[in-house]
């Protein structure tokens, strides 16, 4: 018992240790997103038999760890970090033109720490209340991910056309299932590398030929403006808790509390709509510009928190868009962790890890990925901005996820898994440029294709 | 307003009394080497389309020539037939940084890189903006004292006080 004990703890130390260190590296390039970051990551962690606790650490400090230093391009650089962070935008342009780009950046950290400090045991509990429903929802989970992939459509920007799409994007995914099982190959994380890395095939299909390449073309490099190197504080960093004031930390526990219990909606409208909230109480206008910025940033942490870790504890099943995408490995990394639709035999993190495992495991992963990625911001925020501008090109990251998709796909299936990623990859793509079908839908699209068609195919033969 | 940079005083101090950057804007060396004839967006920046396809040749080439050694490698040396492909993977994915290397010594970002300093009409203009939001610029004589130090200390009590005189003037 000891020694079980004592074995998972080391390894959620170490790997929550690299998971921090590795995700504040890949926070810095601004556009790289969790699915085709942390997914192949932590699934490889899995694949390579980390205890169980090691793998949720890994996970949750490497997601916390990319969102601390992914505001590092969005208060300095005026790029979102990654599609969380966009809306946060108006309000870190905004401070980086009153000249206080680095007062953008501490309220934005500051807020993220202490929510997901709030976020992680408020939502434990949740998950522990909505346990007892369980057995119920995991007997119904065909239905239940049919309504949240409906529901998921019609909060996205394409609405009614997303709905819809479901339709034809549910066939492809059925009939690419149907021939690779011709050849015996199953897969699973190709789907989801080629819906992630969608936008990037589209775009990469539509360069070559001639008619696209003409809308692509540019005579101009893009210009990217670096804010200027303001230190603000004496010491290596300053103290988390003082950077934001009484009321600014009031209101990023409260929104982020309540947005620890929502976890089927889009973190993206979480934060508008409780950045909105928050706005609407805070009177003069800079105070205003440094709240909402705090708990914007605040909700962003809550919400991926929740949506990864409440179904994870309460189901084992991922019933959210963070948990279909991002966190997808610790619910499904076959052989080792996999949810059988035909049995609703569940094996995965959450039947391998209790809940106060959840509880000390996450605070734990908070912890280091604070303790890595907080002074690496607060230090070296406009060294490492103006280093990524300057030394990395757009082209040299083409190339690694180019290598990733290849490596990922060879490694599932072969060519079939290839086949699968670039197929998948450029419909999703094409349809989330042109309908605004965004890859969350996606992702639930994927879960009704394996879950509900099982089920809906029973009814009428 | 004595100081129309507001950050620029401490950045200064915190320098250890070097003098702030004079000119607004410094251009990277990158920038005027760029042959644009060949440009275009992918992803959301700009690349030479050259440059890309010999990135993403060079990406698959390093990447899935290290996971197949790899895989050969290991499938000698370790058993259990699930962890050598588990560790083919983490050779590939390792292999995926190296091209990405690679490719960043070999080819320079498309990007011009311009370091700002703030400008007094950019300021204005923020709080022009802020003045039209709902909610409007509010008071500074509202506000708790550790937020009004915290203004002060960046500069920016006396131009939010300011701004709020001349939006009281004109209505």
């Amino acid at each position: 018992m000891m020694d079980h004990l004592l074995t998972q703890a080391i390894a959620a130390l170490s790997m929550g240790l690299i998971g921090a260190i590795v995700f504040s590296g890949v926070g810095l390039i601004s556009g790289t997103d969790e699915t085709t970051t942390i997914a192949p990551l932590t699934l490889l962690v899995a694949l390579l038999g980390v205890p169980p606790a090691g793998v949720f650490t890994f996970f949750m400090a490497g997601a916390v760890a990319k969102h601390m230093t992914h505001a590092i391009p969005t208060a300095l650089l005026g790029i979102p970090g990654d599609t969380l962070a966009v809306p946060l935008m108006p309000q870190a342009i905004m401070l980086r033109n009153l000249g206080v780009p680095h007062i953008a950046l501490r309220k934005m950290v500051s807020g993220a720490l202490i929510a997901a400090f709030v976020a992680v045991p408020l939502a434990v509990l949740f998950a522990v209340l909505l346990a007892p429903f369980g057995s119920m929802i995991s007997k119904a989970a065909p239905w239940v991910f049919l309504a949240a992939a409906i529901a998921i459509a019609y909060f996205s920007s394409g609405r009614w056309s997303s709905v819809l799409l479901l339709i034809p994007f549910v066939l492809l995914i059925i009939g690419l299932q149907s021939v690779t099982g011709k050849y015996g190959v199953k897969l699973s994380v190709s789907y989801f590398l080629g819906i992630a890395i969608g936008p990037l095939i589209a775009d990469l299909f539509s360069i070559l030929s001639p008619t696209y390449r003409v809308g692509m073309r540019r005579d101009q490099v893009k210009t990217c403006s670096v804010a200027p190197d303001v230190k603000g504080w004496s010491g290596y960093f300053p103290n988390p808790l003082r950077v934001l004031d009484k009321q600014q930390r009031n209101w990023t526990v409260a929104t982020a509390a309540i947005s620890s219990a929502t976890f089927v909606f889009s973190p993206v409208a979480m934060t508008v709509v409780m950045g909105e909230l928050v706005g609407s109480r805070i009177h003069q206008a800079y105070h205003r510009l440094t709240t909402v910025i705090a708990a914007r940033n605040g909700v962003t942490e809550a919400t991926y928190i929740a949506e990864a870790l409440i179904p994870l504890i309460a189901f084992g099943l991922p019933l959210s868009p963070v948990a279909a995408g991002p966190a997808a490995p610790l619910f499904n990394a076959p052989p080792r962790f996999f949810v059988d639709s035909a049995t609703g035999q569940i094996n995965n993190l959450h039947t391998l890890m209790n809940g106060w495992e959840f509880l000390v495991y996450g605070l734990l992963s908070v912890l280091l990925a604070a303790l890595i990625a907080y002074p690496l911001t607060m230090n070296y925020a406009h060294r490492a901005a103006s280093f990524v501008a300057r030394k990395v090109s757009h082209e040299s990251i083409i190339a690694t996820f180019a290598g990733l998709i290849v490596v990922i796909g060879v490694w599932e299936g072969q060519l079939l898994g290839l086949a699968v990623i670039v197929t998948v990859g450029l419909f999703g793509g094409l349809l989330s440029r042109g309908f605004g079908f965004n890859s969350g839908v996606q992702f639930m699209g994927y879960y009704a294709a394996v879950l509900s068609v099982p089920a809906i195919t029973k009814i009428f033969t | 307003m004595n100081d129309p940079i507001p950050g620029s005083l401490t950045a200064a101090q915190s320098l250890g009394g070097h003098a702030p950057r004079q000119a607004t804007q410094q251009h990277s060396a990158s920038a005027s080497t760029v042959d644009t004839s060949h440009l275009v967006e992918v992803w959301g920046d700009t690349v030479d389309s050259r440059h890309l396809a010999w990135s993403v040749v060079l990406g698959i080439a390093i990447s899935l020539g290290a996971f197949m050694v790899a895989n050969r490698i290991f499938a000698l040396f370790v058993h259990d037939a699930a962890m050598s492909r588990a560790y083919s993977m983490l050779v590939g994915l390792l292999a995926c940084l190296v091209a990405g290397a690679v490719c960043a010594r070999l080819f320079k970002p498309k990007r011009r890189v311009v370091e700002e300093t703030a400008d007094s009409a950019r300021l204005q203009s923020v709080l022009d903006q802020l003045a039209t939001e709902p909610g409007g610029l509010g008071s500074v004589a509202d506000l708790p004292p550790a937020v009004a130090a915290e203004m002060k200390e960046l500069g920016l009590y006396d131009l939010f006080a300011d701004a709020e005189r001349r939006v009281k003037e004109t209505v």
